[in-house]
């Protein structure tokens, strides 16, 4: 078998070895407590009403997180609502290709995640689609792709995600199982829960630090 | 300066007592309040520690694995046994790659190989842009928390700091001071070169590395600068993608009281052909400093830690002293057990015993760590590593002799009986002599009965009977 490439700088081996070594000795005396059979299924449900469906689950979720979600049942309607929130502003988002209800339509002069860094942080709104929904924490699962820049939902002081009720998921877990083949092909994945904040001094909530500070969904049909 | 001397300042310190009291009970209180969110929270920290301690008994095995996957992602893998190891790599690719600027998330193990220093002495800029850690950096202080590095600071300590440091108006509106950050801040993360994080948990049978952040400053460093650096104990592993997502449920409940960290960044490798953005390039540097060697004695389940920092605001030691007291990078009751653990216990023999053993931390834990088992086993490797006094093993012997002979004993306890019911009044001992003086500096020691407990016993069953 092959050895696997690594930096070639002596001491950089050296250190593998020495350390490999010692987590070999180590595990031999060390007290690590055995723990319940690994590899029992999976039991974690957020607790709460399980009647509601994945769509409801979802709004109120990220209602409670200070989203704002807008549900709209055609798309014809989701670029109206689009058209509407974006009008006069200067729009950072997703190539055409990759938004869903043809939303690239609404968003005339719409600069693009392969525009220059400076040229995206000046954008007002980010628009961007979403690979998933996730229920049960109100999260949006957005992976990177040609096309689906993650600039469009960092830079700006505004994010808003159009998604699909075929979008929708119960739980973080299911989706790591049925997008594990995206998610591999993809360097980054990331998943947006509200808008971003901070509570570093003195635990004082405080929305829009870094990230957007207004997160807003279009759920269409 | 010892513990006991850091303490003492500590709780003389009324700013701090404000800024502790302010936070600590929410965050408990929050936490609670999020784990009644989660079903089956017992049967999730279970499971989570199950995989804790299985990658723990397989650590080499583990890393080989990750290193392997991370291979295959395109990351350059680097290993560091010590922290000025794992320094000398950070600027070795810095330096390299021509990196003027550094742009960092918050890192617990770069405070503990004191990276910064390091990448300045090399001649390079490092911001610290979690806006706790930037306010640190601003003030040249210390993080006092492992979640919230400025806990001990009032909102009017930071108002003022930005009014000296940034020249802006005065203000203890956190609001505007959180955008008095995000202004400096944006123009760093546009110039960085270098964005370099940590990582929360590196997943083994992929390769991934999770960082979860709330401001989205995790995002900022690993999105727009052309290098990637995390730096990651070799603790920090966990089995599969089932296995994160519980540790995720855990983390920010026990952490913050949310549900889920606003910003969970999974990143696998550097940036693809068709990305529009991303590094260029990934390092991983895998640190050991320490924890080799902690694996293999009595503490080695600490290494299941998960830095969430509910073990801090339940322990009642942290609430009144604050993070500073101890010393070194990790305060509370884990700091106690990691801090002996990466520096020495020699140097640090005194933090095992900030703990009332009470428990409180093992009942928060997330992943369930016995942290007072492995206090009281630090106590006693402690106690045979220094050379006792004396007094004290000529004193422990003398009563070890007594106590097995049980009529000197009873003599003995009768002469002491007597000796301290002399110097009472009103039934109070307010002024012990010799060595037992320490006892009634702060308090009174009640006086002992007339009788022994035995005698006591005795005549009360002779009664009895005769009744």
């Amino acid at each position: 078998m092959a050895r696997p490439r690594r930096d070639e700088e002596p001491h950089v081996s050296d250190a593998r070895a020495e350390i490999l070594a010692k987590i070999e000795r180590a595990v031999r005396t060390g007290r690590i407590p055995g723990g319940e059979p690994h590899g029992a299924p999976a039991a974690a449900k957020t607790a709460g009403d399980s009647t509601l469906s994945n769509a409801d689950r979802f709004i109120l979720e990220a209602r409670a997180l200070g989203v704002e979600v807008f549900v709209e049942w055609s798309a014809e309607a989701v670029r109206e609502r689009l058209a509407l929130l974006t009008s006069g502003k200067r729009v950072l988002a997703w190539h055409p290709n990759r938004l869903p209800y043809k939303a690239g339509d609404a968003l005339p002069g719409a600069v693009s995640g392969a525009a220059s860094k400076v040229e995206q942080a000046r954008a007002d709104v980010g628009v961007t689609g979403c690979h998933g929904a996730i229920a049960e924490t109100g999260s949006l699962a957005l992976i990177e792709g040609s096309g689906c820049s993650r600039t469009v939902s960092l830079l700006p002081p505004v994010h808003v995600a159009l998604v699909r009720r075929a979008d929708l998921i119960a739980t973080m877990g299911e989706f790591f199982t049925a997008r594990a083949d995206a998610m591999a092909q993809s360097a980054n994945c990331t998943f947006v829960t509200g808008p971003s904040r901070t509570a570093d001094i003195e635990l004082s909530l405080t929305i829009g630090v870094h990230g957007p500070g207004k997160v807003v969904v279009i759920l269409g049909p | 300066m010892t513990f006991a001397a850091r303490a003492r300042d500590a709780i003389g310190n009324h700013q701090l007592h404000v800024a502790l009291d302010r936070t600590t009970a929410q965050f408990g209180l929050r936490r609670s309040a999020a784990i009644a969110t989660l079903d089956q929270f017992d049967a999730v920290r279970n499971q989570a520690r199950a995989a804790k301690m299985q990658v723990l008994r397989t650590l080499g095995e583990s890393l080989q694995e990750f290193e392997r996957q991370l291979l295959a992602s395109g990351a350059r893998v680097h290993w560091a046994q010590t922290g000025e190891e794992a320094n000398q790599i950070v600027v070795d690719i810095a330096l390299k790659a021509g990196v003027r600027r550094v742009a960092k998330s918050k890192s617990m193990v770069s405070e503990e190989t004191h990276l910064n220093g390091a990448l300045e002495r090399a001649g390079v800029t490092v911001i610290e842009t979690d806006l706790g850690e930037y306010i640190v950096q601003l003030g040249n202080d210390r993080p006092s928390h492992i979640i919230a590095p400025i806990v001990h600071l009032t909102r009017e300590q930071v108002g003022r700091l930005m009014q000296e440091k940034l020249a802006v108006p005065y203000t203890d509106d956190t609001q505007t001071l959180a955008r008095y950050a995000r202004e400096r801040l944006r123009e760093e993360f546009l110039q960085a070169d270098m964005g370099l994080t940590g990582a929360n948990f590196g997943v083994v049978e992929n390769g991934t590395i999770c960082l979860v952040t709330n401001e989205g400053n995790g995002r900022m460093v690993t999105t727009l600068p052309r290098i990637h650096v995390a730096m990651m104990g070799i603790e920090k592993l966990v089995p599969t993608m089932a296995d994160l997502d519980r540790f995720l449920k855990l983390l920010a409940r026990s952490a913050t009281g949310q549900k889920l960290t606003t910003y969970t960044t999974l990143i696998r490798g550097p940036k693809r052909g068709g990305d529009d953005c991303g590094p260029e390039e990934l390092h991983v540097v895998l640190i050991d400093n320490g924890r080799s060697q902690m694996l293999a004695g009595e503490i080695a389940e600490i290494l299941g830690c998960i830095r969430c920092g509910a073990c801090l605001n339940a322990c009642p030691v942290y609430r009144t002293v604050g993070g500073h007291a101890y010393g070194d990078t990790y305060p509370g009751p884990v700091g106690a057990i990691v801090t002996p653990g990466l520096r020495g216990l020699d140097k640090h023999a005194e933090l095992p015993g900030a703990s009332s053993l009470c428990g409180a931390c093992r009942d928060v834990c997330p992943v369930r760590l016995d942290i007072p088992r492995m206090l009281l086993a630090l106590r006693h490797q402690a106690v045979e590593q220094t050379p006792q006094p004396l007094a004290l093993r000529v004193g422990l012997k003398a009563f070890a002799h007594l106590a097995s002979r049980p009529r000197l004993y009873r003599t003995a306890m009768s002469w002491v009986r007597r000796f301290l019911r002399s110097r009472a009044s009103d039934g109070w001992i307010h002024d012990a002599p010799g060595m037992a003086s320490g006892w009634t500096r702060f308090r009174e020691l009640r006086a002992p009965a007339a009788q022994s407990f035995e005698a006591q016993w005795r005549a009360r069953a002779a009664t009895k009977s005769r009744t």
